[in-house]
């Protein structure tokens, strides 16, 4: 695999419309703005990051932290997108790696962080394959869980730390 | 009270009793801590008991001036100068105020009429040699520094001015030996015959004042030698060493000096490099003198023409000595490639290895880099090529395309260089695209530039400098409107880049949409005032310079002229500025930086950018002479006689809405200035000057003529060679009939740049060729009119004129 070095980067005001770009080359479904106004208030570096390459960003992660109701938390990945010309080169990987290294850090540790989780479209089985190799495994189906694509259902896929 | 009249100070001005005598100096000291308030208070106590006290009540003036109000300023000075004539000090401050209205020439004449009365003052002396300077009244000014130095000559400063004064008119040598005597006049302990900085700046300005006597340059270079001991500045010490050898045919000493330069570290300073090839290749003095000269990234060897021995002679230097002692230097890597036959198998390796090490690297600035490479001959040198047709057939700039494109292919095939091992990643690619756009973008390929660019948007859309690109591209392919949305994308992308910004606020102007430039422009500027203020205050000249041509453009010849004015005023201010250097830098010994500011500020009205501005006046001013403006203002009774009795109840009722809106808005701006007014009052800052005429209706009612003749007068002064001043004096001498004047511009214009290359030139001489003009009443002045009219014409027909000009250009 031809393998190119990636720097990481923090979400800010000044540079949302980067991650606008990297969701909109990436994701079949459009974000409201919303989503972005609250990524950049996190301000949070380990679960919203950018993957820079040579100065530019050419990917993006972004995660939040939700309560269950049995007292643990887990990390939810919202976004995760490469560019269409920088994939296949370990960067998407690398994203979700050091989510993963963080997720079973210290500080998450004391926090009680139980597992990663995300949903993927049943038919992106590209998706699931690379979830499948950083050792996420498939859970349930959710039906019509997207409004607007087809097919509208999607799987829960979970990595327990 | 009869005390007051008794007291011989009432009006004389002598010596008040002690305890005022001290509330006066305490005033005094107010006005220079700029405590101005307490100043005032502590002046009104002595005015109390004496209030005809000349000298206080013109202190009291000059710090009501320094808080604003100038015209109570005014006539309390003009008060208490009335009171008390023979007071050196109301003079003094009468001058001041002068002064500070920027009205030197009554402020000088104040001046003088305070020395009358007290001839040896030192204080009023040294203001009116600060003013004498500042109007380049140089004989006055040598008489004033001489009279200073004499009542005074143990301060340094007052010998070096009065040197420097010498200088001014000329008197080269005369200044050294004042120079001289105040050397010795200095013992073996004093500071300044010791290393240090202002010793060191002053050995450095008597030597350059050695050299700028004629033909003087083996004194200069002993000078030199002398002084070294002294000298901090090592780097100039060596150039000038080795101008002064080179000046003398001394090739083999300045070879030596140049390394001395190089192995300081001096090695991308191209001046450097010019300089050693001149001492390699043994160059005349002239050509030396030119050569250290150019200016910018470039050498002799691509500005000057060399023969193939002699960039042989450079080349084996250059690779084989040069390239081993400083295999790091960015710029004994890049000279080669200028010296290289042109399409030989050595420049084609060696550019395309250059090529692909900035590729690799990721540099924006390869593009302009390789195009600094394709040159032009005019008038015997070298220049870089702009015009695409120039570019297109020229063969450096075809190898250089064909080896691109030929990374193109092997990039997009295999990722990797035809002649270079190993994987590229994709960010290579994406240069070698961009890079390959912008060739395209030289040659005015436009719809080829944009589909590279646009590979580069395709791969990396993130990437904020292939918008900029992009825009340019669309810009110039003739659509300002989408090339302002283009630019606009990419500043989204970034917002902490303030040069995207600027960018974008730049098109944004050219495409009509001065609201929005406003509000990007305002996102960088600082967020307490007003941001139209703010770019005013920091002198922003390119911003108000497209502001004027946007306005201009819609026709909005008022608003237009504010912004060019605006320009003007940055300019005034340039020249009011100068007059803290006067003392400042005598006083820091910085003679050689001063002597620069003073010849810059001589040609300040011949600047460039002012130079713009005012063609911009003068265009607007000829447009609303030609054009003169309709009077459709808002505020004009519309002719209620020719409507119906609808339309006129109708417009009545509009009228009155449009009146009291007017009023409301003037109640509340009052009230606005009423709440800053008592916000702003304990500071010490005068109130800003309110802009009472934002449409600039002032300037629209002046004459057009007049003014457009004032300016293009300046301009005739000032700026010669600029082929648009000539172009402006042809407009407006027709416009005026002055048909002598017209001939004169046309002959200037001509000869700077000829018909065949400026068509601008071309229209106005055929214009004129065609006029009937019946220029003066005797026969004999209207032949020779005629006949220079037709030397215009290179004495042809005017088809056949013209015939000439399209051959030529073809």
């Amino acid at each position: 695999m031809r393998e190119i070095e990636i720097d990481f980067g923090m979400i800010t005001n000044d540079n949302v419309e980067q991650l606008r770009i990297i969701n909109s080359t990436s994701l079949p479904i459009s974000y409201p703005d919303g989503f972005y106004k609250d990524v950049v208030i996190a301000k949070d570096e380990s679960l919203n990051k950018f993957a820079y390459h040579n100065g530019f960003v050419i990917g993006a992660i972004c995660c939040r932290i939700q309560k269950d109701g049995d007292a643990s938390s887990k990390i939810y990945i919202m976004t995760l997108g490469v560019l269409p010309s920088y994939r296949g080169r370990n960067v998407g990987t690398k994203l979700v790696q050091s989510v993963i290294d963080h997720a079973t850090s210290e500080e998450c540790q004391k926090i009680g962080i139980s597992e990663i989780m995300l949903h993927v479209q049943i038919s992106n089985n590209d998706a699931i394959k690379f979830y499948e190799r950083l050792g996420f495994e498939k859970g349930e189906l959710v039906e019509n869980y997207y409004k607007r694509i087809d097919p509208p259902h999607c799987y829960i896929l979970r990595k327990k730390l | 009270m009869s005390n007051a009249n008794d007291n011989p100070q009432a009006g004389q001005g002598r010596p008040l009793p002690k305890k005022d005598q001290d509330l006066f100096r305490t005033v005094v000291r107010h006005y220079e801590t700029k405590q101005y308030k307490k100043g005032i208070k502590v002046a009104d106590t002595i005015l109390k008991r004496f209030p005809n006290h000349g000298e206080t009540l013109c202190m009291k003036g000059l710090i009501l001036n320094c808080t604003g109000k100038r015209d109570e300023a005014i006539a309390m000075v003009k008060t208490g100068l009335m009171k008390d004539m023979r007071s050196h000090v109301c003079w003094h401050v009468y001058g001041l105020i002068y002064r500070s209205e920027r009205n030197y020439n009554e402020a000088i004449k104040a001046y003088k009429q305070a020395l009358r009365i007290d001839k040896e003052n030192i204080q009023i002396l040294r203001d009116l040699s600060l003013l004498q300077i500042q109007m380049r009244d140089l004989t006055g000014f040598v008489k004033t520094r001489h009279t200073m130095l004499e009542l005074k000559s143990n301060q340094k400063t007052n010998w070096l001015t009065f040197a420097l004064s010498k200088h001014l008119i000329e008197d080269v040598k005369g200044a050294i030996s004042i120079i001289d005597v105040y050397l010795e006049t200095l013992d073996k302990d004093s500071p300044d015959v010791k290393k240090n900085y202002e010793s060191s700046e002053l050995a450095l300005y008597r030597n350059m004042l050695i050299a700028e006597i004629p033909n003087n340059y083996q004194d200069a270079l002993e000078d030199l030698e002398k002084c070294k001991h002294l000298v901090l500045d090592m780097h100039l010490w060596l150039t000038t060493k080795a101008l002064y050898q080179l000046q003398l045919q001394k090739y083999h000493d300045a070879k030596e000096t140049f390394e001395l330069l190089l192995e300081r570290g001096s090695t991308e300073d191209y001046s450097v490099h010019s300089g050693y090839m001149c001492a390699i290749l043994q160059l005349s003095p002239p050509t030396c003198t030119r050569a250290l000269k150019i200016k910018g990234a470039r050498t002799i060897a691509n500005t000057l023409p060399l023969t193939d021995d002699q960039k042989d002679i450079l080349l084996k230097e250059y690779q084989n000595t040069l390239l081993d002692k400083y295999p790091k230097s960015a710029a004994v890597k890049r000279i080669p490639l200028t010296l290289f036959k042109c399409n030989s198998q050595e420049w084609k390796t060696s550019i395309e290895s250059y090529m692909e090490k900035h590729l690799i690297r990721g540099v924006p600035s390869l593009g302009k880099d390789l195009a600094s490479l394709i040159l032009v001959e005019k008038e015997g040198e070298y220049v870089i090529a702009t015009e695409p047709c120039d570019i297109v057939i020229n063969p450096v700039y075809q190898n250089i395309t064909s080896l691109v494109d030929g990374f193109v292919d092997s990039l997009e095939t295999n990722g990797s260089f035809p002649n270079k091992e190993g994987k590229q990643p994709p960010s290579t690619l994406l240069w070698t695209w961009y890079l390959r756009s912008i060739l395209h973008e030289l040659a005015a390929h436009y719809s080829d530039a944009i589909k590279y660019i646009d590979k580069c948007l395709d791969q990396t859309p993130t990437a904020v400098d292939m918008y900029e690109v992009k825009g340019r591209l669309i810009k110039a392919a003739g659509d300002i409107n989408s090339a302002a949305e283009c630019l606009d994308k990419g500043r989204e992308l970034d917002k902490q880049d303030r040069y995207i910004n600027n960018q974008t606020v730049k098109y944004m102007l050219q495409a009509g949409k001065e609201d929005v430039a406003l509000e990007r422009m305002a996102l960088f500027t600082r967020h307490e005032s007003n941001p139209e203020q703010n770019i005013f205050d920091m002198q922003c000249y390119w911003y108000e310079m497209e502001l004027a041509a946007c306005h201009a453009r819609k026709k909005n010849m008022g608003k237009s002229l504010k912004k060019y004015m605006a320009i003007e005023k940055h300019f005034e201010d340039f020249n009011d500025d100068q007059f803290d250097f006067h003392s400042y830098c005598i006083r820091k010994v910085t003679l050689r930086a001063y002597i620069d500011v003073l010849r810059w500020e001589d040609n300040l009205w011949g600047h460039d950018v002012y130079a713009q501005a005012a063609e911009g006046i003068i265009r607007n001013y000829l447009d609303l002479y030609i054009n003169p403006p309709k009077d459709t203002t808002e505020d004009a009774e519309p002719d209620y006689s020719k409507m119906t009795a609808i339309e006129r109840k109708k417009a009545k009722a509009q009228a009155r809405k449009r009146k009291k809106k007017a009023e409301k808005k003037a109640e509340e701006e009052a009230a606005e200035e009423k709440d800053s007014k008592k916000k702003s009052n304990d500071k010490s800052n005068p109130p800003k000057i309110k802009d009472t005429d934002p449409d600039g209706k002032e300037l629209l009612a002046k004459d057009p003529l007049e003014e457009a003749k004032k300016y293009v007068a300046t301009l005739v002064k000032n700026a010669p060679n600029r082929i648009s001043t000539w172009l402006c004096q042809y407009d407006v001498a027709i416009l005026r009939g002055k048909y002598f004047m017209a001939l004169q511009a046309l002959k200037k214009a001509d000869k700077l740049e000829s018909c065949s290359a400026n068509h601008e030139v071309f229209s106005r001489l055929i214009e004129f060729s065609k006029l009937e003009i019946k220029v003066h009443k005797h026969a004999a002045v209207q032949k020779v009119f005629e006949s220079e009219r037709l030397a215009l014409l290179d004495s042809k027909t005017l088809n056949d004129f013209v015939k000439d000009v399209v051959d030529k250009v073809k």
